[in-house]
């Protein structure tokens, strides 16, 4: 192989490493909380495929497709990381020193929690998750 | 599930620290709570199926889902043994949560308190 076509395997392989060892590795908090790390994955992903192609002579293919797809996932990735998942800053109801306000819902097997049963129990950590992701 | 696997990041020391915590979505909990139980995390799901609660603490994402349905916006609220709300985090960007540390140096705080 010359070359480009390793220069070109190579920044495929660095696109789906990032992306993948993000997904990979959500339950470690550093990794999950940096999401702009695949995102600097999938731009030297794309550095490389430009070299890929600066050196390509004979076979030209293989480094116009790495630059293809990589730029592909670079634009979606940064889309998604700066634009897709933001969420909006608007104000919550309650605020540091304030009661939380107060709520009854059913758990796993249909029984209902109520928050305020755990007045003087102990402390709660409430998690609202949007249920994938 | 990469939502549990982020929680139970969390739990792992929480657990230990003598707090409940309870975890509130939209979805249909039974499938989360098997989750739960399968990493052996001592959750208590709630589901939150139309937003009340959510919507009640401020916390809704409009069409913020991936078909423009409401959701809620990532969060936690740590509350004390009276009720009051002692600390808060609320994500800007859906695949941040908290640093674990963070959560657990409230909670610990807390602790040292008495009820």
């Amino acid at each position: 192989m010359t070359m480009s076509t390793w220069l070109a395997a190579l920044s495929a392989l660095v696109a789906i490493g990032a992306a993948s060892a993000y997904v990979l590795l959500l339950g470690v908090a550093i990794v999950r909380n940096h999401p702009e790390g695949y995102v600097i994955g999938f731009a030297l992903a794309t550095g490389l495929a430009v070299l890929a192609v600066a050196r390509a002579r004979a076979r030209r293919w293989p480094a116009w497709l790495a630059l293809g797809f990589t730029s592909l996932v670079l634009v979606g990735g940064a889309w998604f990381n700066f634009v897709g998942a933001r969420v909006p800053d608007t104000p919550t109801t309650f605020k540091v020193g304030d009661p939380a306000p107060d709520f009854t819902l059913p758990d796993a097997s249909g029984r209902p929690v109520t928050l305020a049963d755990y007045r003087g129990q102990k402390p709660v950590v409430l998690v609202f998750y949007r249920g994938y992701w | 599930m990469s939502e549990l696997q982020g929680l139970g990041a969390q739990l792992s020391e929480a657990e230990q620290a003598g707090v409940e915590i309870i975890a509130i979505s939209p979805d249909p909990n039974e499938r989360g709570q098997q989750l739960a139980e399968g990493l052996r995390l001592r959750y208590r799901f709630l589901a939150d199926g139309d937003l009340a609660v959510a919507r009640r603490y401020g916390l809704v994402h409009a069409r913020g889902g991936p078909d423009g349905q409401d959701v809620p916006r990532p969060a936690t609220v740590v509350l004390d043994r009276d009720g009051i709300v002692r600390w808060f985090s609320v994500a800007h960007n859906f695949q941040v949560r908290p640093a674990p540390g963070d959560v657990l140096r409230v909670v610990r705080s807390l602790r040292g308190e008495k009820g």
